[in-house]
């Protein structure tokens, strides 16, 4: 095992980043869609230099036994490091295997809770107009901002739909809530918008994913904080399968 | 001669009777130890696997997962200058007076696009080459916070603020030559222990197989300290609410300071810093740029990734001078541009 230490380590560092990102969409949990072809490219150098270690201690090993008992020890004193790798990398070992075996599930509900909904640091303007359809379908995060910051009112009259996870507030209010996330999962931003409508059959669950369908209602002064959290008058809300991509895009 | 063999025969007696001890009482201790885990075990993990749990293995893998090619990209840089680059190279690219390979040094950051974690790897490699230490850390620290791909990042984040762009630039730039001057000045050798590594397990202290030993090394050695740090971020990530930060916003230079300690903590990337430097809303230019120019710099992450490569007497010492630079810089040039 100390001999093949390397050789293990690169091959399971190596199969854990092809399992999220070649093999699966998973690693869209844990970074941006970006970065996928890197994540492919370094899971494949990572796995042959692996290979290239196993193949190394193999031969290695071979060249001792033929050597004899007696060169061993001062060989595995000059050589042992190179082949077992630093101590320290044992603890590659922990993502490794949690991607393995148990990969870690999106944010959600719990990590929307403790940061307060953060509004994209813009100013109030106008802006450009929204693509046509019936509904259209919009993130989270721009109908947000729309809703909040636009004083051309591009939001008026459209009927819109929007996917997210649910959240409650107080006072029977509930959410539909999506994470963003620039470059890791560490970085998640959050943006919410307040459901109202038909409440015959209660609100979903929280953490369950929906597709709602509704219509803008204006609500507080344009940019300030009575405008937020921006609302929508649902009229459709339908239980939905959690997206490949659990996060917004910028 | 006869008192001398009863005592090897009650010294055998004794060494016995305890190896007989240890045996039952960590016999016993393992099977019960055994016998509750395998019980417990699964009601104890479903039990803590909480949402608090769960994000923080989520955050945990996510700054592994995305730190692992920024790693690879500097170990193949770094591989490649130890086993291709002749030294005489940097010998002649850079001029013999420190003072003057400082900024020199702090400039050619801009060639590396990637974010913190592949710095280090190359800047011990370029020590090892014979680059003064001085310049080699100028690089260390401006090669993250300067390239293309961050300054673009950037201006992104900041749309119709060029000034945060240029900002970012200077301060950084200024904080990388300052700690360079500063390492040439006051460092001494022996707070930095260069990694001897495989010059004795290669053949040959160069070609491909340098290379590939090398890079085998380097990466394993810093993947192991880019995971600590990444426990550390995830833990901090999980444990401080951002909310916290809005009893700070009311004081400019107390929010200055609670920014560039937070830019400590969430280890967030270089090229992702911008955007949550943009978020905090509330806050004064000045501190989301001193966000911007301590993250790159001084972070739990890179603190780890240091003190693996260099040393931990070195990693204490350096990052917390360079917070203090990184502070001062990016108070000066905001006060000034911003």
């Amino acid at each position: 095992m100390r001999r093949y230490g390397s050789a293990v380590l690169l091959l399971m560092v190596g199969g854990a980043v092809l399992r999220i990102s070649l093999f699966s969409e998973l690693y869209l949990r844990y970074v941006q869609a970006a970065l996928r072809p890197y994540l492919v490219v370094s899971g494949g150098l990572l796995v042959l230099l692996g290979v290239v270690a196993a193949v190394r201690a193999m031969v290695h090993r071979e060249h001792e036994e033929e050597a004899g008992e007696e060169e061993e020890g001062e060989h595995d004193h000059g050589h042992s490091h190179s082949h077992s790798g630093p101590r320290i990398a044992w603890l590659l070992t922990l993502p490794a295997l949690a991607l393995l075996l148990f990969p870690p599930p999106a944010l959600g509900s719990y990590s929307a809770s403790r940061e307060e909904a953060q509004r994209a640091a813009q100013g109030v303007g106008t802006f450009s107009a929204l693509p046509a359809g019936n509904p259209l379908d919009i993130s989270v995060a721009q109908y947000s901002s729309r809703a909040i910051y636009d004083t051309g009112h591009s939001l008026k009259g459209r009927t819109l739909r929007m996917t997210g996870f649910v959240t409650h507030g107080s006072k029977g209010t509930w959410y539909v809530t999506r994470l963003m996330v620039t470059c890791c999962a560490a970085d998640a931003t959050i943006s919410k918008v307040e459901i109202r409508g038909d409440e015959s059959d209660g609100a979903p669950q929280t953490d369950s994913w929906v597709t709602v369908t509704g219509t803008w209602i204006p609500k507080g002064r344009l940019g300030t904080d009575s405008a937020w959290p921006p609302v929508l008058a649902a009229t459709e809300v339908t239980q939905v399968k959690q997206p490949a991509d659990p996060y917004d895009k910028r | 001669m006869r008192v001398q063999n009863e005592r090897t025969v009650v010294d055998g007696l004794r060494l016995a009777v305890r190896a007989m001890v240890y045996a039952v009482l960590g016999g016993a201790a393992l099977i019960t130890i055994a016998t509750v885990v395998s019980v417990l075990g699964p009601m104890l993990a479903l039990d803590l696997y909480t949402p608090p749990v769960a994000a923080w293995w989520t955050v945990f893998t996510a700054v592994a997962v995305q730190g692992v090619p920024f790693l690879l990209l500097g170990t193949v840089v770094s591989a490649a200058i130890g086993a291709f680059v002749p030294e005489r190279v940097f010998t002649k690219l850079l001029p013999r007076n420190q003072a003057l390979a400082v900024p020199i040094a702090g400039a050619a950051g801009v060639v590396l696009p990637g974010c913190e974690c592949a710095s280090v790897p190359v800047a011990s490699s370029l020590m090892r080459r014979g680059v003064a230490p001085a310049a080699a850390l100028a690089f260390l620290l401006s090669a993250p916070a300067i390239n293309p791909v961050v300054l673009v990042a950037t201006s992104i984040a900041f749309p119709g603020q060029p000034k945060m762009v240029l900002g970012r630039l200077i301060a950084s730039l200024a904080t990388a030559v300052v700690m360079g001057w500063l390492w040439a000045r006051f460092g001494r050798e022996e707070w930095l222990r260069l990694p001897k590594r495989t010059q004795a397990a290669a053949s040959s202290p160069t070609g491909v197989k340098a290379f590939v030993a090398g890079l085998q090394h380097d990466f394993l050695h810093a993947g192991g300290f880019l995971v600590l740090g990444a426990a550390a971020a995830a833990t901090f990530n999980i444990a401080v609410p951002r909310s916290i930060l809005d009893i700070f916003t009311g004081s400019s230079w107390l929010s200055l300071l609670l920014l560039a300690l937070l830019a400590v903590v969430l280890c967030v990337c270089s090229e992702a810093d911008a955007f949550v430097a943009a978020s905090l809303s509330g806050f004064s230019p000045a501190a989301k740029l001193a966000f911007m120019v301590v993250g790159p710099m001084v972070d739990l992450k890179l603190i780890a990734l240091q003190a693996g490569t260099f040393g931990r007497s070195f990693a204490f010492r350096f990052s917390s001078t360079t917070w203090l630079v990184a502070v001062t810089s990016s108070t000066l040039v905001g006060w000034w541009l911003l």
